[in-house]
């Protein structure tokens, strides 16, 4: 069963007020958007488009691939395969900001920082997501959040663009496509 | 006196070209005839077969020297199982059968423990080892049936040529492994399509049929018997064919896995596909079949060669050769050559009794009265899959387990004694 | 498409797609060697065995390397260290190195099947480093991988690999990841040591050296062993190297784009030219880099499907 969180025709307006903070915050020129696979990544387009539409000018983008820094090899029925990294600059003395769809557990975001690390060291790290669920198991907190909605813990949100049809935000059981297996 | 009275039976008997319907008696362990037995025990038949006993020339029974993997006596009782009343003992034991001590041991072990008839088998040469003439004159005394090097091959030829000249005088047949060793260069498998794909040592064909053709050239001058012991080759098939249209002493034995599998089983590594002749290609399984159905190969052997799991359960590479055959070789055989269409019972069945029994001499090998009641009952209509676990042989190296088959051995008589009654 | 399987036997066992996940994979762990820090934490906790069981430098360093980068713990076995020569089998001294939670087994055997055998027997996986002129399964995959890199493409392409085929398992590997991605294979080399029989799965089997490479995009030269000659295979290394060597003038009569591969260790102006090796058509050294990568990708892919 799932259901309707928001719908795709409400999407834009919450990445346009993510973007807007993003802009409010005034970085220093440079600052970068770092988008985590899978739905990070057209996340992160968007927020440039929408930085872009306010300023004139799009922030540089990277796409990131977190799977060889995950903490749940092997206790996992598959491993997600391993998407495209790809920073396209100097990531040391930048700003980034980190872009995902949800901010759930805040494991993969920890992952991202330590992948991060793995490139340089940047001046700054800020992350934007879509969703903050609001149920973090690390002391990791969004700085940009469209939405903040509370759902027990065997609900998972799903995010869909355009391209990945029938747009929108859903939240659906735990029927995952990587369960854990029972150790 | 012990009289047995087989009611509605189906006897086929291939010496004397006999197919039908009727009772079967036996008195004093010899068959008689039904009306003249007093107060016999009757075993309906109920349409089950009833044939003379297989013979299997081609067994090894690992005692003395691997009695973990077999010994005579469970040997027997998978003989007895499988419908053999005699099987021929080859002699590469260890320490190998190659004096007048070893033969004596085996005979007194056989005749103790095993139910049913061991023919011991001499080697040709000391140790099987190929380089100087076993005491065959002795071994004879010692009661060997044949002369055999079985699992090596006699590569020096005049030796060879010796060695049959010399049993010709002690009337002993030669039963030979046909194995020229250099041209099979540490082979694991039959050299084709599949060990050139795998990437595995080769046993050429021609590393058989050279040595069939030496022995068919040698058997000729010299007019003694030379039985090859497992030919697995269309080439070798066809030599024997051809010499034995020339009226040479040669005869040939097929053994069912070679009529049954091909080298494309090896393909997983299964070390029950690893046997010495090595499993051929389809084109030599069907010219075996074609052998068998002709008559060019006389008779069907086992080569039953008992392995610890141990043994078996490393890489293919370092696997002994061979698998054993008693438990599986009439269902594999029937279901096969008979059931198939390919060749009538009665042809099978002499392929498993008149036919070794002509290689090794024995005359009259038929259910006439008068004979010895060594004799197999047949369920022909018994579909099922081996089993293994069910073998009475001590080793279950076999790649037959669920295999689907049609043919039981329902019973066995040795000398008119039930050995085997089912399972 | 999802990699589902604990052991890498050989690439005979895969799917088209499963050849292509791994090279994908490949392609972004080659990223990683190129970092400033040259090391992901994906195996972290996992124990690897190197288990050779026949002398390789190359090979087991590669691993060695791949595994260190994937941040594994790693233990080497020599065979000539190993229980093997106490008569221990195979399987039991496997074994008693599963026993110690070990979560990957890397071996080099022999023996064809090896690998296929004891992963039957093992609930750690299994990656086949060669065995036998059976397989070798990673160096196929890194050649393709350079291939696929250089060209762009796998299918149509026609590749060539010239030498002792019937002994090579770079052969074997090669030829069934690349029918199976679309390329037309050649073998060409003394008729003692290209089987004919090779032509029965689709590839084109010649002795001739200046007909196996016309039209090649690719030549991939087989390192020729001395022992071979004393089996009588072939006359003199002399000998094989006029007929079968690859030298700069038949370089000028092959495509200008042709890339020269070798798995190495080079016979240097036996099967290969000096001046070819070195020469601008040559990958082989990045044959060698992309190894890394690829072998990074196998023991990441089949580590995910280790169950401990």
């Amino acid at each position: 069963m799932q259901n309707l969180l928001m719908s795709a025709a409400e999407m834009p307006d919450v990445i346009r007020q993510i973007a807007q903070e993003i802009v409010n915050a005034k970085f220093p020129d440079g600052y970068a958007l770092v988008g985590i696979h899978e739905e990070g990544v057209p996340l992160s387009e968007r927020i440039a488009d929408a930085i872009e539409a306010a300023t004139g000018a799009r922030p540089p983008l990277a796409k990131l691939d977190i799977s060889m820094y995950r903490d749940d090899i092997g206790k996992t029925k598959h491993l997600p395969n391993i998407r495209e990294t790809d920073i396209p600059f100097d990531i040391n003395d930048r700003t980034l900001i980190l872009v995902d769809d949800v901010l759930s557990s805040g494991r993969t975001i920890r992952a991202a920082l330590d992948a991060i690390n793995d490139y340089g060291r940047p001046a700054m790290i800020r992350l934007a997501v879509l969703i903050d669920r609001g149920n973090p198991e690390y002391p990791i907190r969004a700085d940009y959040v469209g939405r903040k909605i509370d759902l027990p813990a065997e609900r998972r949100v799903t995010v869909r663009f355009e391209e990945d049809g029938n747009p929108g935000i859903f939240d659906e059981a735990w029927l995952d496509k990587h369960p854990v297996v029972k150790e | 006196m012990k009289e047995i009275l087989l009611k509605n039976a189906r006897i086929v008997d291939p010496a004397r070209q006999l197919d039908v319907k009727g009772d079967l008696g036996i008195a004093d362990g010899k068959i008689a005839a039904p009306g003249k037995l007093a107060k016999p025990e009757v075993i309906d038949l109920a349409g089950k077969t009833v044939v003379p006993g297989f013979i299997d020339v081609h067994v090894h029974l690992r005692q003395p020297g691997n009695t973990n993997a077999e010994t005579i006596k469970t040997g027997c009782m998978a003989a007895a199982a499988g419908g053999f009343t005699s099987i021929v003992a080859m002699p590469n034991t260890k320490p190998a059968a190659d004096n007048a001590g070893a033969i004596e041991l085996l005979r007194s072990i056989a005749a103790r423990e095993g139910v049913v008839r061991v023919l011991p088998c001499g080697c040709m040469t000391n140790g099987g080892a190929g380089e100087e003439m076993a005491p065959i004159g002795s071994l004879k005394s010692a009661g060997v049936v044949a002369l055999s090097d079985d699992g090596r091959c006699i590569q020096n030829h005049a030796l060879m040529r010796h060695v049959v000249e010399y049993a010709k005088y002690f009337e002993l047949p030669i039963l030979d492994h046909c194995e020229d060793v250099a041209l099979a260069a540490g082979g694991v498998m039959h050299e084709g399509k599949w060990s050139v794909l795998l990437g595995m040592n080769g046993i050429s064909s021609a590393s058989e049929e050279l040595m069939i053709a030496r022995n068919i050239l040698l058997a000729k001058q010299i007019q003694w018997k030379i039985h090859m012991q497992h030919v697995s080759t269309r080439g070798g098939v066809e030599l024997l064919r051809e010499a034995r249209k020339r009226g040479i002493m040669v005869t040939g034995e097929a053994t069912p896995h070679h009529l049954t599998l091909t080298d494309e089983c090896v393909k997983h590594f299964d070390t029950n596909y690893k046997m010495n002749p090595p499993l051929r290609s389809e084109d030599d399984r069907q010219a075996v079949i074609e052998g068998i159905v002709d008559g060019t190969l006389s008779v069907i052997a086992t080569d039953h060669a008992p392995h610890t799991r141990t043994a078996k359960l490393v890489e293919f590479d370092n696997a002994p050769f061979g698998i054993i055959g008693l438990e599986t070789a009439f269902a594999l055989c029937y279901t096969e050559l008979v059931a198939s269409g390919r060749m009538p019972l009665i042809d099978l069945v002499a392929r498993m009794t008149t036919g070794p029994a002509a290689v090794l001499g024995i005359a009259d090998y038929s259910l006439a009265e008068g004979n010895v009641a060594d004799l197999t009952v047949l369920d022909l209509d018994q579909k099922y899959e081996i089993d293994p676990a069910t073998f009475f042989s001590q080793a279950r190296n076999t790649p037959f387990g669920g295999r689907a088959v049609a043919g039981k051995v329902a019973m066995t008589l040795v000398g008119g004694k039930v050995v085997y009654a089912g399972k | 498409m999802q990699w589902n399987r604990k052991d890498l036997l050989e690439l005979y066992d895969l799917a088209p797609e499963e050849i292509e996940l791994i090279l994908d994979t490949a392609a972004e762990f080659k990223k990683v060697s190129q970092r400033r820090v040259k090391k992901v934490p994906a195996l972290r906790g996992k124990t690897v065995v190197n288990f050779f069981v026949e002398p390789s430098t190359r090979t087991r360093v590669s691993f060695e390397l791949a595994e260190q980068r994937l941040s594994a713990d790693i233990v080497n076995v020599q065979a000539s260290a190993s229980s093997l020569l106490k008569g221990e089998s195979l399987l039991d001294t496997i074994k008693n190195i599963e026993a110690l939670q070990v979560d990957l087994v890397v071996m080099r055997h022999s023996a064809p099947g090896a690998q296929a055998f004891i992963a039957r027997h093992l609930n750690c996986g299994v990656i086949n480093a060669g065995d036998g002129a059976h397989g070798h399964p990673t160096q196929a995959l890194l050649d393709i991988f350079t291939i696929r890199e250089k060209l762009g493409r796998i299918k149509g392409l026609n590749v060539t690999i010239i030498g002792d085929i019937l002994h090579s398992r770079v052969a074997r590997s090669n030829m069934w990841g690349l029918l199976k991605l679309g390329a037309n294979v050649t073998f060409a080399g003394p008729s003692t040591l290209v089987p004919r029989e090779f032509e029965e799965v689709g590839v084109r089997v010649t002795n001739n050296l200046e007909e196996a490479v016309a039209g090649a995009d690719v030549v991939n030269m087989l390192r020729i062993q001395h022992e071979r000659q004393t089996l009588g295979f072939f006359p003199s290394t002399g000998e094989y190297s006029r007929f079968y060597g690859l030298k700069e003038e038949t370089l000028k009569r092959m495509k200008s784009n042709v890339l020269v591969m070798h798995p190495g260790p080079i016979n240097r102006d036996v099967e290969l030219a000096s001046s070819v090796a070195d020469g601008d058509n040559s990958v082989i050294l990045e044959q060698v880099t992309n190894g890394l990568a690829v072998r990074m990708a196998v023991l990441y892919l089949v580590a995910g499907c280790v169950k401990k």
